[in-house]
């Protein structure tokens, strides 16, 4: 195992030169929190550490403008954030503990890996923050693409392509994102006591008001004990966030939007959110980690099908989350039908080595959507470069 | 811009490629001249070019067949909206099929439950929004072109509006796509859960111009229609201070629905057309809307006033929802106004970092005088986005030569700040030319090598978007002829 540090985009192109000539690919790390989320990989003989390439390139707020190098840590990004009352709109959570990690999550690992906070449910994904970014393909050269400017449609939008792409197309060199202003204040209600479809079905309603809540969940009652304590059948979780008038508006209005029933002030709610955005409560646990795409409205039922009991729902029932006994082909097989019925996708965030080399990781492609998949593979990196294998057979 | 030359064997072929077209839509194959001319360009009036032959679909599996019979025939194929493309997007090519997508104009599926609606590419914009108003919603991108231009061109061109700085282009506000490719595959991006899994394919689709596949249905997010909406009219004594303003809002945090600027001979213009009420003695003029719940505007708007006063502004807000509506009919309504007043305009779309407004702004009235043109300012403020109309007339020699080289500069200023080149308009053919200013060999290779993962032919919209070996330099602008501007009645940008 060979690992080549870089501590510049020139050495980045050097070093896929070089591997290039050598026919030789590489699996690119920078924290590496998230090295057994994928496909287990041919597993290359060497390593690029970007981990060096770091640090905040510039940062406007008076713009909302953020430039960084990938390797930079996320805690670092988050600090110089929120001095200036700003945040990322996508709240990439650390995957460190998820993943029982001694390292710390950077910006081009979330990137890379799309993940993303409860917050995602008001400001959308990384994609829809990363504005323009700089790459060295498969080909050793150095590129560009979009823009520093949150309105721009010259030339293709790379930079979506990028979120998602486990770093199989280019070694992300820069990443330029537009940031949100955060409200100085939150409060968190929960309806407590409520079966997934009654739960699902209020989160929705608040979800399509216009309180633009900043957190929608439902939690099983086995989730997050910790801080919810007893909550019966389940529990609904709404963040609303604003400056002081404001935001007691926006409680009023959530209130009575959710009517008599038992809704309590959640003192910690900031910090229940955190732990399901970083689906921490896996941390201590031995489950594999299944992350679930449905329409919200049919969470609930996929929920019930799959019948697990650690699980919850975030972004009103958009994605759901499921803590399987490990290598369980039961519970895989439930979790298929289910996906199939809801018309959604299943990625498989956290396995033993045996499970991810049995099942697909990754949603499944049609023929002719894998045939795409291969074909823009091919135009960033012809060769199999970068982390080989780690998404599809060949990608 | 000099236009593609047509290939002498597909010309040839025409009488064939007209009869297997008809075998796939009898009912909608256009190849006499008269009807062609009805189709020979968009709303880019300085070029001029009917289409081999023009062909319009019902439905995405004809849409598929006529894609399979151009890739095995090898003849390339321009898809059209409604063709108001202020880039010229949409411009036919003499040897190639124009698809027409105006017919397939269903809305398939309205789903309240998921606050989403699948339509086909041939809806126009706001007829999403009136397919769901009933019920307190409405689609967010709103391009001002809205009662005329098309979901599909929209997807195609990753089309903006006045409202998407606080609520994004139709990228962000489209959840999934059915594309068919070049060989008539048909394709599902994207989808009604959050996020897709697997490369964001649907991200790249979403502003590629027509020169990646074709969109046959398209689902869009809708949201709740805000409860309250303000709006400040804030006039200012110069127009770098209104630039200061605009930066000094953002900073602070807010983010206004809507943040817009006219200038001037722009607010002299508009009210000459249609008197919305703007005063006529202030050099600058910033409109601005804020929408959301009641506390929450209420303590925006207090905020925003006294910024634009802390700027030297005169501050009114509008007294009622008509008064409101006069307001932003008079701002959709500059470019139609600017039209009659002018011989002939320029319309250039640059976008740079808000920051660099003042900068800017005095920049180009220096620009202006070395150039001896006269033009005005209109723009999304909010966002960057610049509209400058460069005033001139054509039958003066040298006025449009001076024109052009004046917007050149006016975009090549743009990069030059940190910004690009189009902020909404497109590239097309008319900004072509000048994407080498904003991209070097690299940046360019690496899109086109994306174009070939989708279509190996070169078949999708060739000429677009990409400057050609031979290219002469060319500026980015709109060309509009005095009396000739099309579409006069739509509202722009």
């Amino acid at each position: 195992m060979t690992a080549v540090g870089v501590k510049s985009e020139r050495e980045v192109v050097e070093a896929v030169r070089e591997a290039r000539e050598a026919k030789q690919p590489f699996d690119i790390v920078a924290g590496g929190t998230k090295h057994a989320f994928g496909r287990p990989q041919a597993l290359s003989e060497r390593t690029l550490d970007v981990a060096r390439l770091r640090g905040i390139q510039s940062y406007e707020p008076e713009e909302l403008i953020l430039t960084v190098l990938p390797g930079t840590k996320l805690t670092e990004i988050e600090l110089a954030l929120s001095e200036r009352g700003q945040r990322l709109g996508f709240e990439p959570p650390d995957s460190a503990a998820l993943f029982g990690s001694n390292g710390i999550s950077t910006i081009g690992g979330a990137v890379s890996a799309d993940t993303s906070g409860s917050v995602r449910v008001r400001h959308g994904g990384a994609r829809d923050s990363l504005l323009g970014l700089r790459g060295v393909n498969g080909f050793g050269a150095a590129f560009k693409a979009g823009g520093r400017v949150v309105k721009n449609v010259t030339g293709f939008d790379i930079p979506k392509l990028m979120c998602g792409a486990f770093g199989t197309l280019c070694v992300l060199t820069e990443l330029t994102f537009r940031v949100f202003p955060r409200a100085s204040q939150s409060a968190t209600l929960m309806l407590r006591d409520v079966a997934p479809a009654e739960g699902f079905q209020a989160l929705r309603r608040i979800w399509s008001s216009p309180l633009e809540a900043t957190g929608l969940a439902y939690v099983a009652p086995l989730a997050i004990p910790e801080l919810l304590g007893d909550i019966g059948k389940g529990a609904a979780l709404f963040r609303v966030e604003g400056e002081a008038e404001p935001l007691k508006e926006k409680v009023q209005m959530l209130r009575s939007a959710l009517g008599a029933r038992d809704v309590k002030d959640v003192a910690l709610g900031d910090a229940a959110f955190a732990r399901l955005s970083a689906a921490a409560l896996f941390a201590t646990t031995a489950h594999d980690v299944w992350r679930v795409g449905v329409p919200p409205s049919e969470a609930a039922r996929a929920a019930e099908s799959i019948g697990t009991e650690l699980w919850y729902g975030d972004l009103a029932g958009g994605v759901l989350w499921f803590g399987f006994e490990p290598d369980n082909a039961a519970s895989i097989a439930k979790l298929r039908a289910a996906v199939a019925r809801a018309n959604g996708h299943a990625t498989l965030v956290r396995a033993g080595l045996p499970t991810r080399k049995r099942v697909a990781v990754f949603p499944q492609e049609t023929p002719e959507r894998a045939a795409l998949t291969k074909g823009i593979k091919a135009a960033f990196d012809p060769l199999s470069l970068f982390n080989p294998g780690r998404m599809y057979e060949g990608v | 811009m000099e236009l593609p030359k047509p290939d002498p064997q597909i010309v040839a072929r025409r009488k064939d490629i007209v009869a297997a077209l008809k075998r796939i839509v009898p009912d909608g194959v256009v190849s006499d001249a008269a009807g062609l001319s009805a189709y020979d360009g968009d709303a880019i009036t300085a070029y001029r070019q009917a289409p081999l032959v023009c062909v319009l679909p019902r439905d995405k599996e004809q849409v598929s067949a006529i894609l399979k019979f151009a890739s095995d025939a090898g003849v390339p194929i321009v898809p059209r909206g409604a063709g108001t493309s202020l880039s010229g997007g949409a411009l036919p090519r003499a040897d190639g099929i124009l698809l027409g997508l105006s017919r397939m104009n269903r809305i398939l599926e309205i789903d309240f439950e998921n606050a989403c609606v699948t339509a086909e590419p041939g809806v126009t914009n706001l007829s999403v929004t009136r397919a769901v108003e009933g019920r307190g919603y409405y689609y967010a991108p709103d391009p001002s072109s809205q009662i005329a231009c098309t979901i599909g061109g929209n997807v195609a061109e990753n089309s903006g509006g006045l409202h998407c700085l606080k609520y994004g282009l139709t990228t962000n506000n489209l959840l999934g796509v059915e594309i068919a490719l070049a060989d008539g595959t048909r394709l599902k991006l994207g989808g009604k859960s959050a996020g897709a899994g697997g490369i964001d394919v649907l991200g790249v689709v979403a502003g590629s111009e027509g020169l990646l596949g074709v969109v046959v249905e398209a689902i869009l997010r809708i949201r709740p229609k805000p409860p309250v909406t303000r709006t400040l009219l804030a006039a200012f004594k110069s127009v770098p201070a209104a630039g200061q303003c605009v930066a000094d809002i953002i900073a602070a945090g807010i983010v206004p629905a809507a943040m817009e600027f006219m200038d001037r001979r722009c607010v002299a213009a508009v009210e000459a057309h249609s008197a919305p009420g703007y005063p006529r003695d202030a050099e600058g003029l910033l409109l601005i809307d804020a929408d959301g719940l009641k506390a929450e505007v209420d303590d925006a708007i207090g905020r925003i006033g006294e910024i634009a006063r802390q700027n030297g502004a005169e501050v009114r807000e509008a007294l009622d929802e008509n008064e409101r509506t006069k307001f932003w009919a008079g701002r959709k309504a500059a470019f139609p106004a600017m039209g009659r007043l002018a011989p002939d305009m320029l319309c250039m779309d640059g976008t740079i970092p808000r920051k660099a407004l003042p900068q800017v702004l005095i920049r180009m009235s220096e620009m202006a005088r070395q150039y001896a043109l006269g033009f005005c300012n209109v723009f999304h403020a909010g966002d960057g986005n610049l509209h400058p109309l460069i005033i001139f007339d054509v039958m003066r020699p040298g006025e449009l030569e001076r024109a052009e080289a004046f917007g050149a500069d006016i975009l090549k200023l743009c990069v030059e700040m940190g910004g690009v080149l189009t902020g909404e308009h497109g590239v097309g053919i008319e900004k072509r030319d000048l994407m080498p200013a904003m991209f070097d060999e690299e940046d360019l290779a690496q899109q086109q090598r994306l174009k070939c993962a989708f279509d190996v032919q070169g078949l999708f919209n060739p000429g677009k978007v990409f400057p050609t070996l031979s290219a002469c330099v060319e500026q980015g602008h709109m060309h509009v002829k005095a009396g000739r501007i099309p579409f006069p009645n739509l509202p722009r940008f």
